[in-house]
């Protein structure tokens, strides 16, 4: 039996600075105004200082990045909520938005556990990433892969990523891999937390209105503290 | 209501080409431009635009070669990959225009900054220009007209010359301390000369141990640096950093981390030598390498002084607290530095012992007042341990074009071929070690009071009379945003006759000067051949667009304005844009593969320099000028085994006699009189010839206002500002994108919010005794307690009626203090900060400074 296709991300958290030159790539080749990102990145630290001696020093302080965009899940919640079937997984797996059929009702972006369909505003179709599907076309990378300045992100088959680089699909703050099977490989930072064991934070703080549900990551970056 | 702008509210939320108007430019009708990324970040990174109609719809990077380690794309950053966004950003300037209640002579200066904005022709522009020029210098001389750089300066060298002023730039005490003890640092005019004291970035992966004191290349430094620092660690090195901020780079790269308090990196330095000493034992312990010492540096102890110095003023009696009964040791060390004592011997003891280190700083921790002593304190430290000099072996500077990636060129422009022409009164190109070689040229940080106060301190007792009356900026656009003490800045320029400014926006600058003339950027012209990014890469940008609007080019301005003045305008342009870019691509140089010459980079025909419209005989090179047009980079390939390795001081360490370095006794001077009479002779203080520590001025200590009983005075909180990623210098503050990936957030540590009631992304206002700015804060335990920092160069907003900057620029928080060398002090301030009452509207929200609405283009 031939294995069903499907395309994903794969990203070295550990090598990730998060510069946002990928969110910014993406941006620009999908031409996004403000406050619609397809990508973005998030900051994730924690640690404390505590006094020794007469010194404050620092205990456990790390940070390290990651950047999320539409995770291509095998099991997408964004798509059974559509209440006029714009949303389909294509013959590679990609997740797509028919903007003819869609209304914009942001139904999508609630079910997404990581924000990824982005609410235009009123008459907008939703959008999102779709792995740069006219620059595979044409035998390119997605542009926010050939952008990375640390070569951090990569794409392909998943059962290339996989063989390649392993199982990991969520590390905090991300939701529990387990909810949508999402399309997307993680080299763990040496720091990683592990899914949702509460220790540090996000530190990203929302760039547009805070209270905002359909950002990207908006979910993701919980009040801080 | 605000009068200042003529706001067009809410067109911010839709970018200049919206999507409905885009999708009618067609990918496939365009064509690919390579273009350049012109800003003053280090990096030069390989862009092309995809033009169609006059329009960039879509930007690519670098796709011309097959990316590996040793053969890196030349990627750009976040800001390079905005930047369509800043060149047809909606706030370009469209048109000259003049300040509305602005009259010969000034008319009601107090409007400077809130006046509404009349559109004139560039006929009226240019004739208000000249007979301001005229008027000032017929009135009050020459020496009442400033300008610092740009084409137009040209023109006024001509018309008599005008006042400049210097600075030491991002490089702080480095620019006059560095190459006085033995260490290049910068670029002196010399093209062959290195840039740093480093090693290339192939050598560097030899080290095992890597000293980042406070180098952040992720934010300061983005293009390729932090890549190659990434191929360092995968080599095996062990990475410590020195910084306030545990930084991006730390994310990637630390295995250890040494929260230094801003400014106090001397005194920390000074306990990792006391240890070194105390510990060393030649035989069971070596710590120290003594042959080096001896050999290749003067001034460490009594029997290694230079000629003539009293013996007692050698180093290591400072050191052991011989003279002062205070040894500089880990324990002095740590209550100014905030570093537990046992950590930094356990620092000196690791530096010591590892065979192969790389000593790398950045200028930031030179970038206060009082750091004269700090490059020869850190040289110092590389001296003692003898990392200097071999494979994996360094000391210097990791900053700008030679992050992490030191030595000379191999490959460089051509000369653009310009006649030069002297500036009569001041003699800022004619700089030595930062300081000018004589004119009426005042020091940046005196700038303001200069203009305030009539007069400045020219050098030891010697004051300088100066009337400044108009300011005239075309190089360097935006010093209203850039120097310290900008609430000085603000009240200055409201005391001149006239100010004028080339501008592409709205900046600080111009936003306070009375005319303001709309100027191409790079994408809008052929550039020159480019060779001031990293060692290995020279760039070719080709005009991607027409001007927009009614913008014009530098030298037309300067050209229009020498014939209005009845100049030659042929000596003011004595080479044409054609010209001066066959120029520099015909004198192009590339190294040869045996690493030992250079020879000529293009190959051009006949044919070339028809097209190109210039004069010139054809010639022979390794890439022909078609391909080079096309592809807009030249990048040489690296690899382990080639011969472009550089090593400093490599022969230098074998045989300090015959391969002197440029220091009056051809060695390493810990013992240095030239520094010392240099300093002395610029007149603000003085040091020692030894790396003295020197308390700095509102550093650490200063925000006691009881250091015995450690009681905090009334601004405890030490604040220092970064390179960031917002920006490059001050550009790009305006572009949404940028507004919206990296906001312009106050960092404060957990620790300190919570004893100020502060939470994460509320807003702040953060005070000095010089001026204040609102912010949101953005809380972290990245930072060390006690230090806050921002990101420097945003462009003011001053709310007049609170008297706070609301773009939070770094400036209005930090004072034009002078001290040393007239070292920029940026990073020696401290604030208090408290939470404010009204909470700020996220920066890309804010409307867009748009003047006029457009007329038909674009």
């Amino acid at each position: 039996m031939v294995e069903k296709k499907q395309l994903g991300f794969y990203l070295d958290i550990s090598a990730c600075i998060g510069c946002k030159a990928c969110q910014t790539a993406c941006k620009d080749k999908n031409d996004l105004p403000v406050d619609i990102n397809w990508r973005t990145v998030i900051e994730y630290n924690g640690g404390s200082w505590e006094f020794e001696n007469d010194n404050l020093v620092p205990v456990n302080v790390y940070t390290y990045h990651l950047t999320v965009s539409c995770q291509h899940c095998e099991n997408p919640p964004c798509l059974p909520v559509c209440p006029t079937t714009a949303i389909r997984k294509g013959d590679d797996g990609v997740v797509l938005v028919d903007p003819a059929k869609c209304m914009g009702c942001q139904y999508c972006s609630w079910a997404c556990p990581y924000g990824a369909p982005q609410f235009g505003g009123r008459g907008e179709p939703m959008s999102k990433c779709d792995m740069c599907a006219d620059l595979r076309a044409i035998d390119k990378n997605p542009a926010c892969v050939d952008a990375c300045p640390l070569r951090a992100l990569d794409w392909g088959e998943m059962t290339d990523l996989r063989a390649k680089h392993g199982n990991v699909t969520a590390v905090d703050p991300l939701p529990d891999g387990n909810l949508t099977n999402p399309s997307m490989i993680l080299t763990p930072h040496k720091h990683t937390q592990a899914l949702s064991n509460g220790v540090g934070h996000s530190a990203s703080l929302p760039e547009s209105n805070p209270k905002a549900k359909n950002a990207i990551g908006a979910n993701i970056i919980k009040e801080a503290r | 209501m605000n009068k200042i702008l003529n706001i067009i509210k809410g067109i911010f939320s839709v970018p200049p080409q919206s999507q409905a108007a885009h999708r009618l430019l067609r990918p496939a009708d365009g064509k690919w431009i390579p273009v350049v990324c012109w800003h003053d970040c280090g990096g030069r990174c390989a862009l092309k635009a995809l033009v169609v109609d006059n329009r960039v719809i879509r930007l690519k990077g670098d796709d011309t070669h097959d990316d590996t380690p040793d053969f890196p794309q030349q990627r750009a950053c976040v800001r390079g990959r905005s930047q369509r966004m800043q060149v047809f950003a909606p706030d370009r300037l469209k048109y000259p225009m003049r300040r509305k209640h602005w009259v010969p002579g000034g008319g009601d200066k107090s409007l400077r900054g809130n006046d509404e904005w009349v559109r004139i022709s560039w006929n009226e522009a240019l004739d208000i220009i000249v007979s301001e020029l005229k008027r000032v210098k017929e009135n009050f001389g020459n020496e009442s007209i400033y300008c610092r750089g740009g084409e137009v300066k040209r023109t006024l060298n001509l018309f008599g010359g005008c006042v400049d002023s210097w600075m030491t730039d991002s490089l702080g005490s480095w620019m006059g301390s560095g190459k006085r003890i033995g260490l290049y640092n910068r670029k002196e005019g010399n093209k062959f000369e290195p840039y740093t004291s480093i090693g290339d970035r192939i050598d560097l992966r030899n080290s095992e141990l890597v000293i980042m004191w406070g180098v952040n290349p992720a934010w300061s430094s983005p293009g390729s640096p932090t890549y190659h620092f990434l191929q360092v660690k995968k080599a095996g090195a062990k990475f410590i950093f020195i910084d306030p901020f545990y930084s991006s780079s730390a994310a990637l790269l630390a295995d250890d981390w040494f929260p230094v308090r801003p400014g106090t990196d001397h005194a920390l330095v000074l306990g990792l030598m006391h240890t070194l000493l105390l510990e060393d034992n030649p035989a069971t312990n070596p710590l120290i390498d003594w042959d080096f010492l001896n050999r290749c540096t003067v001034g460490f102890d009594a029997k290694h002084m230079p000629d003539g110095v009293d013996a007692a003023e050698n180093f290591q009696d400072y050191l052991l607290g011989k003279k002062d009964d205070k040894p500089k040791s880990a324990e002095w060390a740590s209550e100014i530095c905030g570093i537990p004592a046992d950590r930094i011997k356990q620092l000196a003891r690791e530096i010591g012992s590892t065979k192969k280190v790389a000593l790398l700083a950045s200028w930031s921790p030179a970038r206060i007042n009082n750091a004269d002593s700090w490059p020869q304190a850190f040289m110092t430290l590389g001296c003692m341990t003898g990392h200097i000099g071999q494979s994996g072996r360094m000391t210097g500077t990791s900053t700008h074009i030679a992050s992490g990636n030191g030595g000379p060129p191999l490959v460089y422009a051509g000369d653009r071929g310009l006649v030069e022409i002297p500036n009569p009164i001041g003699a800022g190109a004619n700089y030595v070690g930062g300081r000018p070689n004589g004119g009426v040229c005042i020091p940046g940080n005196q700038l303001w009071s200069a203009i305030l106060n009539g007069e400045y301190l020219a050098s030891k007792n010697k004051k300088q009379k100066v009337d400044i009356r108009l300011m005239y900026h075309a190089g360097e656009t935006n010093m209203l945003a850039s120097r310290e003490g900008q609430k000085k800045g603000l009240e200055a320029v409201k005391k001149l006759e006239f100010m004028v400014c080339h501008s592409q926006f709205l900046n600080t600058t111009a936003q306070y000067s009375d005319v303001v003339l709309p100027i191409t950027s790079q994408w809008e012209r052929d550039g020159l051949l480019q060779d001031d990014g990293n060692r290995e890469t020279i760039f070719l940008g080709s005009k991607a667009v027409e001007p927009l609007y009614e913008s014009k080019d530098d030298m037309w301005i300067a050209r229009e304005i020498g014939a209005r003045l009845g100049l030659d305008t042929n000596l003011i342009e004595s080479a044409t844009l054609p010209q001066q870019i066959y120029n520099s691509v015909s004198g192009a140089m590339v190294i040869t593969d045996d690493g030992k010459n250079y020879e000529p980079l293009v190959n051009i025909i006949e044919e070339d320099i028809k097209n190109m419209g210039a004069v010139g005989t054809p010639q022979t090179g390794r890439i022909s000028y078609k391909e080079l047009k096309e592809k807009g980079i030249y990048q040489i390939p690296r690899s382990p085994n080639d011969n472009f390795r550089h090593i400093p001081l490599e022969k230098f360490r074998i045989d300090p006699e015959k391969y002197p370095v440029s220091t009056r006794s051809g060695k390493l001077e810990i013992h240095c009189n030239e520094l010392a009479e240099f300093v002395a002779e610029c007149g603000w203080s003085d040091i020692k010839p030894i790396a003295e520590y020197i308390t700095p001025t509102e550093g650490y200590e200063a925000s006691f206002a009881n250091w015995q009983t450690k009681t905090k005075g009334e601004y405890p909180l030490q604040f220092y500002s970064v390179h960031y990623l917002r920006r490059a210098g001050t550009t790009y503050n305006n572009v949404s994108w940028l507004r919206e990936a990296w906001t312009q957030d106050f960092f404060i540590n957990i620790v300190d919010a919570k004893q100020r009631g502060i939470k994460h992304g509320d807003t702040i206002k953060a005070y000095s005794k010089h001026g204040a700015v609102i912010r949101r804060a953005h809380v972290t335990s990245r930072i060390r307690p006690g230090v806050t920092c921002m990101g420097g160069g945003a462009w003011t907003e001053m709310d007049d009626k609170l008297g706070v900057d609301k773009a939070g620029n770094a400036n209005m928080l930090t004072g034009d203090i002078t001290t040393g060398q007239g070292t920029s002090g940026w990073n020696s301030c401290l604030l208090e900060v408290a939470k404010f009452h009204k909470q700020l509207i996220p920066d890309h929200k804010w409307p867009a400074r748009i003047l006029f609405k457009k007329d038909k283009h674009g």
